[in-house]
């Protein structure tokens, strides 16, 4: 089949000689690159189209590689990303400090190996190119981090202060990966369904005061990316997460209330066996 | 543990009291002590209700510090964001330009199918050229403004650079009868690889989106007589669909256009077959009443 319509080419070619200087010079060209596939190495050579395609088959060919690779990084990020906030999630009264530690120290090794794979990858070129390809692996890292900073300090981790880790990452590639601002608040968005579960999973513990403080934090950012969401590049993405940002505060509101309101019904009745009752508890719940 | 999650959640589908009571007496050995101990200090259950309500989840809480660090970061987002949105909106208003000279140059280009003579209907069409070429840089320019983010607002113009792409191809073709490569494709628009480049799944789409103008084209020479037509137009086809398979195509867009060019070579083969089989391709205008009638 190639070989055939190579032979009618060289004939097409042949009735016009004026082109022949033309196609000289671009197969000159073809010829010096080094990778070809072998698809397109023989028999081509005399045939301008056949020389371009071989050069976009190339460039489609290493792109689809660098994807591919990247993809898997992101994947791993992902991954990874996910046993922190796992973590996270083991807190109790008792051991915050202890899990905190560890999960501190998994993210940071989150982002030794595997964000530096993913920078390595890229190798500072195509960041919004490639951006579909690790995007989800970015946004989980963002929801890792910003979910390990809260329980820790409280506040809100800020994207220049991610960019910033970053930045010392990538001393060997000329242009560091910066986590862009809308790979930041789609983390953002993911970050307070985690907060949910680590508020319902407080109260159930008995942090009452915990949980509160995440109801408040969750609010805020809720308040503040309803305003933010609709300036985005692509909404449709982050229309729906908005929406489960809203289940997800309205659960840590409702569960907040379901204990204020039981708890002040039972306090006449906390308050005759107070201490007894809560010595009972506690190791019931651990 | 378990039971209280539960609930917790359940109580989140239902607001009323009613709901709550049954499992209340699950919550009073698991919970409340606990409640307890987050307010240790209530002098009755009235005053621990109301200062509960104060000072637990309620939005009267002070504000503190952290929150407006978190004001702020917010406030600079959405300025960034003001930015780019205006950003786009220039690169789609370049983009329309674009699209409104590209439907000129495409309307000119058709009254090929109404067997204008060839040069004179790219004379007409390649008065565009030139517009194309000023909104081209026009949008280079403003792309210059935020640098490394080429791909960020590709989507705003891609679907009309293909379009541009596949008309320039076709001139191209009508002219040489040869296909018009990524390279001249991009001096013909005037572009800088360097700075502002044309994508190369772009161009490939471009020139598949030509290869469905091609049996529209064939089919219209035939009828105006011209019997050589088909044959040339099956043989760069047949190179370009040749060309196309060498590449790897991923599940895509221009996978799928790719994918529907063997149509247009097959449509076009046929119009060949009809014209052969009646001898009309080496006999030139003498038979070309029964051509009309019999060619699809």
């Amino acid at each position: 089949m190639l070989n055939s319509s190579a032979v009618r080419k060289l004939s097409l070619m042949a009735s016009k000689p004026q082109r022949f200087s033309h196609v000289a010079e671009t197969v000159g060209a073809a010829a010096k690159k080094p990778r070809t596939m072998t698809t397109n190495a023989s028999g081509s050579d005399q045939n301008p189209m056949k020389n371009a395609f071989s050069k976009y088959a190339t460039y489609l060919n290493d792109l689809n590689d660098k994807r591919e690779r990247v993809v898997k990084a992101s994947r791993d990020i992902t991954m990874n990303s996910k046993k922190v906030i796992f973590q996270v999630h083991r807190i109790s009264k008792h051991n915050k400090v202890e899990v905190l530690q560890k999960a501190e120290n998994d993210l940071a090794a989150v982002m030794d190996q595997y964000i530096s794979r993913l920078v390595k990858e890229l190798g500072g070129t195509d960041f919004w190119k490639l951006r579909r390809a690790y995007s989800p692996g970015v946004q989980e890292y963002v929801e890792a981090a910003t979910l390990c900073s809260f329980c820790k300090t409280g506040t809100l981790l800020n994207l220049d202060e991610i960019n910033a880790s970053l930045r010392t990452l990538s001393n060997q590639s000329d242009e560091p990966l910066q986590i862009n601002v809308l790979d930041y608040l789609l983390g953002l968005a993911d970050l307070t369904g985690e907060l949910m579960r680590l508020a319902i999973g407080r109260i159930s513990d008995g942090e009452l005061e915990f949980a509160q403080k995440i109801c408040r934090f969750v609010r805020e950012i809720y308040r503040e990316l309803t305003l933010t969401a609709p300036k985005m590049d692509d909404t449709s993405d982050m229309k729906s997460k908005m929406d489960t940002m809203l289940q997800s505060v309205m659960k840590i509101e409702n569960a907040c209330f379901s204990v204020h309101v039981r708890g002040s019904e039972y306090i006449p009745f906390l308050g005759s066996e107070d201490t007894g009752f809560s010595m009972l508890g506690v190791p019931e719940m651990e | 543990m378990k039971s209280a999650l539960r609930s917790a959640i359940c109580a989140t589908h239902a607001y009323s009291l009613r709901s709550l009571n049954p499992i209340r007496h699950r919550h009073s050995l698991l919970l409340l002590p606990r409640y307890d101990a987050v307010f240790p200090a209530k002098p009755s259950p009235f005053t621990s209700m109301a200062s509960a309500g104060g000072g637990g989840i309620g939005s009267d809480a002070p504000l503190s510090p952290t929150v407006h660090v978190l004001e702020k970061q917010f406030e600079d987002f959405r300025h960034q964001l003001d930015g780019s949105g205006t950003l786009r909106e220039r690169i789609r208003s370049a983009a329309f330009e674009i699209e409104s000279a590209t439907r000129l140059m495409h309307s000119s280009l058709l009254l090929i199918h109404q067997s204008r003579p060839i040069p004179e209907v790219l004379e007409k069409a390649k008065g565009q050229i030139s517009v194309l070429r000023d909104l081209f840089s026009k949008l280079a320019e403003i792309l210059c403004e935020c640098p490394g983010q080429y791909y960020r607002y590709h989507g705003d113009w891609r679907g009309e650079t293909q379009s541009v792409v596949s008309l320039l191809a076709f001139m191209h073709w009508l002219e040489t009868e040869s296909l018009l490569l990524h390279a001249e494709a991009e001096e013909k628009l005037g572009l800088n690889p360097s700075e502002f480049g044309l994508d190369i799944e772009d161009y490939l789409t471009g020139i598949c989106f030509m290869s469905n103008d091609l049996p529209r084209y064939v089919v219209n020479q035939v009828t105006a007589g011209d019997y050589d037509c088909p044959r040339k137009v099956l043989k760069f086809l047949t190179d370009l669909h040749a060309a196309f398979r060498m590449l790897n195509l991923r599940n895509d867009f221009l996978r799928k256009k790719f994918d529907g060019m063997k149509y247009d070579l097959r449509k076009v083969e046929e119009v060949y077959y009809d014209v052969k089989i009646r001898g009309l391709a080496t006999n030139g205008n003498s038979k070309g009443e029964q051509g009309d009638g019999e060619s699809s």
